[in-house]
């Protein structure tokens, strides 16, 4: 028999369980409307064209020019570098550990891979800052050291773990059977996993890719580090050996040193707002991506 | 456990052309021991029926045929086993031509996540056949020869998942057909099908005897006693008896095949 008190006592857990679910919603609302409430204000001084599409960033200047075009093509040229390097690397990786790979090698990997995204992204920052960046400059004979690929590079190693784990999962959800089947068509393992495994899992490998772009996208401390933060717009793919300055590096270096309530304090706000929307979109279709992968698949 | 001098006066060896051969084949799971000394010889262009209790050995049997177990860690098989009189289990052996001339037919019908022609034209294209007028043929005569064509021809771009688990069945076998085996392996075939879809199945595999030395693995004695012209009766990883199927059902010579074929177990 239930007492009143037990009673009153589920209700509570019910309510608070309620509660917890909800704040993580609020807490996402609260967090655009405060950003949409101190970003708005810049549009006294600029429009959304001149935002978006102007050329140069001199937030200190007089006049201050609020041109946002260098840094999101040094966000687009750091993200779509690290994407280029950790795709074809994180699906073979993936691949390699959920097909190939025998169970104990499957079983140290996995984990190993997962520890990387463990290491703090300032680890990765120092690393291309000291080590990797003067070296790269060296052999390709850079003046600097800092410089877009090499922020690519290291965020490449960022997003692989998501990129990883997450294909991983994808590929060896396919079922046993497809498997069997195609290989006792005569099918090799290579062409079981081409023709067959890796186009079944494809929708969970986009949401990884997805996911991994979002990683990137965001990520501030390790491109503040050794992308040089010149604020240039890249030309080519000459660009991606130039410094390059990526809208959360603009953010997290210039927002210390901002009176509060000005324009460029302002601007600032709009870079994340505008950070925010791409995350989250991309956060969204992946999310997509992965629901029909899942109605499909059987 | 029969020992096995009255042992080898049960299974019987079959006149005629012998397609394919065990000898003493031993299947090891790790530390389990699945199948126990099993030497049989299938006929060509026979029907050969495997029965037994469920976890008796006969489906893991069946896979040492084509080398399936190899996919399975910590599979290890002991003994030999001859295609025409080549050993399969060599060094030498190309295991994806292997299983190209045994082809298998599971259980649970697996159409790939593509069209019902992309289905049947994989094989082919996996050994290199190109050419949409060659495809064409195959896909068409394949599905014929399954008893599926006229069913899925007004709609071959459409998905394999959309057609029923019968017609997913006939898909699997016009799939292993498209790759013009010289065995086909069929484990349970039609152990998720209705009755209608196992008797089309059924139909079907007269017909392909013509061709094909075919090896099906059934819980259903009325299926194998339908089907085959010699059956093997498989207990706790043993070959118990191995003859024509008439004599099998109707004058088995080991007690224990007696007992399983009149449903006293099993």
């Amino acid at each position: 028999m239930r007492t009143g008190a037990q009673r009153a006592w589920e209700w509570l857990i019910e309510r608070l369980i309620q509660v917890a679910g909800a704040l993580a919603v609020v807490f996402v609302l609260l967090i655009f409307v405060f950003l949409v409430r101190d970003a708005l204000p810049i549009f006294r001084e600029t429009t959304v064209g001149e935002l978006v599409g102007g050329k140069t960033w001199l937030p200190t200047a007089d006049p201050p020019k609020f041109g946002l075009l260098p840094l999101i093509l040094g966000s687009l040229y750091v993200t779509l570098g690290a994407l280029v390097i950790s795709i074809p690397l994180g699906v073979a990786c993936a691949t390699f550990i959920s097909e190939v790979a025998p169970r104990w090698m499957r079983e140290t990997l996995k984990p190993a891979v997962e520890m990387l995204a463990t290491i703090p992204s300032v680890i990765f920052g120092f690393l291309g800052l000291l080590l990797v960046g003067p070296w790269l400059a060296d052999r390709l004979g850079l003046p600097v050291g800092l410089f877009a690929a090499l922020g690519s590079l290291m965020l490449a190693f960022m997003a692989m773990p998501m990129i990883v784990s997450v294909s991983e999962d994808a590929i060896r959800s396919v079922p046993r059977a497809l498997r069997e089947n195609s290989l006792a068509l005569g099918a090799t393992r290579w062409q079981t996993i081409r023709r067959v495994v890796l186009p079944a899992a494809r929708s969970g490998i986009v949401a990884a890719v997805l996911l991994g772009l979002g990683r990137a996208i965001g990520e501030t401390m390790t491109v503040l580090m050794v992308t040089g933060n010149a604020a240039v717009i890249p030309q080519g793919l000459e660009g991606f050996l130039r410094p390059v300055r990526t809208m959360t590096a603009t953010i997290a270096a210039e927002m210390g040193e901002t009176a509060y309530h000005t324009p460029h304090y302002h601007a600032l706000f709009a870079i994340g707002l505008l950070l925010f929307i791409i995350t989250f979109v991309t956060n969204t279709i992946a999310d997509a991506v992965t629901r029909r992968g899942g109605r499909m698949g059987r | 456990m029969g020992s096995p001098d009255v042992g080898a006066e049960l299974i019987l060896r079959p006149e005629g052309e012998i397609k394919l051969e065990t000898s003493g084949v031993n299947l090891f799971y790790d530390g389990f021991q699945a199948l126990r000394e099993v030497s049989v010889a299938v006929p060509a262009r026979r029907i050969t029926a495997l029965i037994g209790p469920s976890g008796c050995g006969k489906s893991s049997f069946l896979r040492c045929l084509n080398r399936m177990n190899d996919l399975i860690d910590g599979a290890r098989v002991v003994g030999d086993v001859l295609l025409d009189g080549n050993s399969i289990y060599d060094r030498a052996t190309d295991v994806a031509e292997l299983r190209k001339r045994v082809g298998m037919v599971f259980q649970a019908p697996n159409p790939f996540p593509m069209s019902i022609y992309d289905n049947v034209a994989y094989g082919p294209r996996l050994h290199g056949t190109r050419g949409r007028e060659k495809l064409d043929e195959i896909v068409e005569s394949s599905l014929r020869g399954a008893a599926l064509w006229d069913e899925v021809k007004d709609g071959l771009r459409k998905s394999a998942l959309d057609l029923s688990g019968g017609q997913q069945q006939r898909l699997s076998i016009a799939r292993v057909l498209a790759v013009e085996p010289e065995v086909l392996l069929m484990d349970e075939p039609c152990s998720a099908l209705d009755p209608t879809a196992t008797f089309r199945i059924e139909e079907l595999m007269l017909e392909l005897m013509e061709r094909y030395t075919i090896v099906i693995v059934t819980h259903n004695m009325y299926q194998a006693s339908r089907v085959s012209q010699y059956t093997g009766f498989f207990l706790l990883g043993e070959l118990i008896e191995y003859g024509v199927t008439t004599q099998i059902f109707e004058n088995p010579k080991d007690r224990r095949t007696d007992d399983y074929v009149r449903g006293r177990f099993g």
